[in-house]
């Protein structure tokens, strides 16, 4: 794997895009005509190669206001896209503000899916102000810190989060700052040593 | 009838395969893992395109889904 590393960005040449890379591209550039995001969770391991697939992408975003939240809305209805829950736009905008996700496929489709949340506290916070470009051929998209990315799969606990946190850290561990990595799993108040997380 | 079934020892299993893989990818040409993760990610999103699978019902499985995962995590902390 050729990196072009460095602080908040990564370039990834020669990357083959995937369908599910495309899906989440599409609904991407929709998105960032009306709002800055972040993508977090399981697809941040396989942007990276790992070998497994996803029913959803998991996105956050600011919390936007209940007019711009219609026009985005109406930009992703016109553009092909559905949204899963039954709820129109003015309940699922009343969703976002309780902390709910809502999902969005293309449309006839119900996987792959988007779930998009409204930044909720502190971490999802810095999450969305550290956000990392990671730059394909023709395409970017907009990922969490890595550091914390492991850390808080390492804290979710799941076998599947583990060995995407590890994955990662066997991807990155040449480039992540050892000590910032620390910090951030004290926060989380995890450890990876028995996972060969070593710092 | 009990099955005989090491959970932990399954589990260390398939993280020393992560590291392998990962350790492959490493030292692979992009070009070169990303065709072939295409492969499995696409046929992946092929299958769950042609699955019969309505809204409501996907909504319903994950709801289910997210409060199993918030108890376990819940019974663990």
């Amino acid at each position: 794997m050729e990196l072009q590393y460095s602080d908040r960005e990564i370039g990834v040449s020669e990357k083959y895009l995937t369908q599910l890379d495309r899906f989440v591209l599409g609904f991407t550039r929709i998105l960032e005509q009306r709002t800055a995001y972040v993508i977090v969770s399981g697809y941040v391991a396989i942007l990276f190669g790992r070998s497994r697939g996803t029913e959803d992408v998991d996105i956050l975003i600011p919390h936007l206001e209940r007019e711009t939240f219609s026009q985005l809305h109406r930009d992703l209805t016109e553009k092909g896209y559905e949204f899963l829950n039954a709820e129109n736009a003015e309940g699922l905008y009343d969703m976002l503000c309780r902390g709910m996700g809502i999902r969005i496929a293309e449309k006839d489709r119900v996987i792959p899916n988007i779930e998009l949340k409204f930044l909720k506290d502190e971490t999802d916070l810095c999450v969305l102000r550290d956000r990392t470009a990671v730059k394909m051929p023709g395409a970017v998209l907009y990922i969490s810190p890595l550091d914390i990315q492991i850390a808080y799969k390492l804290w979710l606990g799941s076998d599947k989060d583990i060995e995407d946190a590890v994955y990662l850290w066997e991807i990155f561990k040449d480039n992540l700052d050892h000590t910032v990595m620390k910090s951030r799993m004290d926060e989380f108040g995890v450890s990876g040593e028995d996972y060969g997380i070593g710092v | 009838m009990e099955l005989a079934f090491d959970r932990e020892a399954a589990k260390r299993e398939r993280i020393a395969f992560v590291r392998t893989y990962a350790a492959w990818v490493k030292k692979t040409p992009n070009a070169e893992w990303s065709r072939e993760q295409a492969v499995l990610i696409d046929s992946l999103v092929e299958n769950a395109r042609n699955m019969p699978l309505s809204p409501r019902i996907y909504i319903d499985r994950v709801a289910k889904t997210t409060k199993a995962r918030r108890h376990l995590q819940n019974k663990t902390v």
